[in-house]
């Protein structure tokens, strides 16, 4: 471990059952800087793929942020909850707890969220709801696909050859989409459990709304988003103005497999959050 | 459930100690020992599950990370398996420590089944039982399977293995790796489960339609490989085999 952070194991939630790990500089964090908590991404515990939430929370901590990773209920080392709470609902009820842990422990009263796939999808869900908030940071969040969405992602599957032994094998993931939306009798059926539209505009225009600065970075080598600006374009009803930033990796596949990929991420998100913190 | 770190300033080692929930006559305890690399980050659910089987079988468990994985302090380019034996060796006295315990478990999937052998051979008197879950037994094909056969530069950068890096003593490492039976030391009982479809001698000596002793020591059965990501079976935990394992420490 660095000489410049520490960390530390911590238990916190209703149940004592959420288990995170905090990382701190050692010397004391500048004050006024917001901390930063780091969400699950779907069922990979909070250590992330290819271990980097890990890097990512190190990296933070060496310039002075305080970072909490933890897992939801039911992933990764948290126990589940029987609170018959909803998945959606025990998330929410479970990043409150995680900021409320972080305030009470002196770290911050101003916060950052961080997250990729489902966990970009939560934050965005919840970031509006708390005044804490101040940044989010979303890794590939649920956008809705757009006409040069289809175009591009066609396009270059019909250009692989492994697409065509696809086709033939009746395997093919873009053969299904056309039938799905091309043929009448397959618009009855919802594509990939896709949330309305409208509802995703709500979130994000609640969160420009409530000055939230918005950190979206999108891989294309995934099925959601094939170009930069495709966020901009799938949810035309929310003025984001000044308050996003957009970034776009080619090449890079959801997960960031690769170090060079991670390292670009990191060094990003650290001179993001550097921003963030002066002008919030 | 604790959470805590162990271990020296310079290797501090996360660890998880699930504490047995329910008392038994006779103390047990278990050192759980994780696969490296993507196989780590699928597996861990079926591991934390394992933990909490054998917690309510009334068994002491203490899971933890190598040195240069998961949260535990380092990098992977500065590890080696040299120096995970030695952490497993640690979680051992870690874990007495905490219950009291003179003997312990061991219980390893994977490279950790492996390493977890290894240890168990150095330290007869302090394992009782072993148990190895799908063990690499040879360096070589595990290396392949993983698209990593060929050694890395010495003079360029570590391989990357599903986004993990493999420094070139790491690679060497892991080509050496030729686990052969017996896999345990002579005073400790072994089991060793085979459940990797790809695995020759499971597909050469499993009988049609289920689980079969092959010998006291080696069985083969059918389940989710919790260790490989399978888009079908996101999140599915190997029930048969964890409740197997929790049966056969009874």
């Amino acid at each position: 471990m660095s000489q410049r952070i520490s960390e530390q194991a911590v238990l916190f939630g209703s149940w004592t059952s959420l288990v995170g790990i905090v990382t701190k500089a050692v010397s004391p964090a500048s004050a006024n800087r917001p901390a930063i908590v780091i969400l699950n991404t779907g069922i990979i515990h909070r250590v992330g793929h290819h271990r980097m939430f890990v890097t990512m929370s190190r990296a933070l901590g060496a310039v002075g942020y305080t970072v909490l990773r933890f897992d939801f209920s039911g992933i990764g080392d948290s126990s589940p909850r029987y609170d018959g709470l909803s998945l959606v609902d025990a998330c929410m009820a479970e990043i409150r707890e995680a900021l409320d842990w972080l305030e009470r422990d002196g770290a911050a009263s101003r916060m950052i969220l961080i997250g990729l796939c489902s966990g970009a999808d939560h934050a965005v869900l919840y970031g509006h709801t708390d005044p804490r908030i101040v940044g989010l940071v979303l890794m590939d969040p649920s956008i809705p696909p757009t006409l040069r969405y289809y175009v591009h992602y066609i396009g270059r599957r019909l250009r692989r050859l492994r697409s065509w032994f696809n086709v033939l094998s009746g395997r093919s993931h873009t053969l299904r989409m056309l039938m799905r939306h091309m043929l009448p009798i397959a618009q009855r059926y919802p594509l990939q459990n896709r949330v309305p539209r409208q509802t995703i505009e709500r979130h994000y225009r609640n969160s420009v709304d409530s000055g939230i600065e918005i950190l979206a970075i999108f891989t294309e080598e995934t099925t959601r988003q094939t170009y930069r600006e495709q966020m901009i374009e799938a949810l035309p009803n929310v003025s984001f103005g000044d308050r996003l930033t957009l970034e776009f990796f080619p090449g890079s596949d959801h997960t960031f497999a690769l170090e060079s990929d991670r390292s670009r991420l990191i060094q990003l998100i650290l001179q993001w959050v550097s921003a963030v913190s002066k002008t919030a | 459930m604790t959470p805590f770190y162990f271990g020296d300033r310079r290797r501090r080692l996360f660890g998880i100690f699930e504490p047995a929930g329910v008392t038994r006559v006779g103390k047990r305890a278990a050192v759980l020992c994780y696969p490296w690399g993507a196989e780590y980050v699928h597996a861990h659910r079926a591991m934390r599950q394992l933990a909490v089987r054998l917690s309510a079988a009334g068994i002491d468990t203490l899971r933890f990370d190598y040195f240069g994985t998961g949260d535990s302090a380092g990098e992977m380019v500065e590890a080696d398996l040299a120096g995970w034996e030695t952490d497993i060796e640690l979680a051992i006295e870690e874990l007495r420590d905490m219950v009291g315990s003179a003997r312990v478990t061991l219980i390893g999937l994977r490279l950790g089944a492996t390493l977890a052998a290894r240890v168990a051979a150095r330290r007869p008197g302090d394992v009782d039982m072993l148990v190895l879950w799908d063990p690499i037994q040879s360096g070589m094909d595990y290396l392949t399977s993983l698209g990593a056969a060929e050694a890395p530069s010495a003079f360029g950068p570590p391989l990357v293995v599903h986004g993990f890096p493999l420094t070139v003593g790491m690679h060497r490492d892991l080509s050496a790796i030729a686990l052969a039976p017996p896999l345990a030391p002579p005073c400790a009982r072994e089991l060793t489960l085979i459940t990797d479809r790809g695995n020759p001698r499971a597909t050469a000596a499993e009988p049609p339609g289920g689980s079969r002793a092959r010998s006291d020591a080696t069985e083969f059965m059918s389940g989710v490989s919790p260790w490989i990501e399978d888009p079908d079976k996101i999140g599915a935990v190997p029930v048969q085999v964890i409740q197997r394992i929790v049966h056969w420490l009874g």
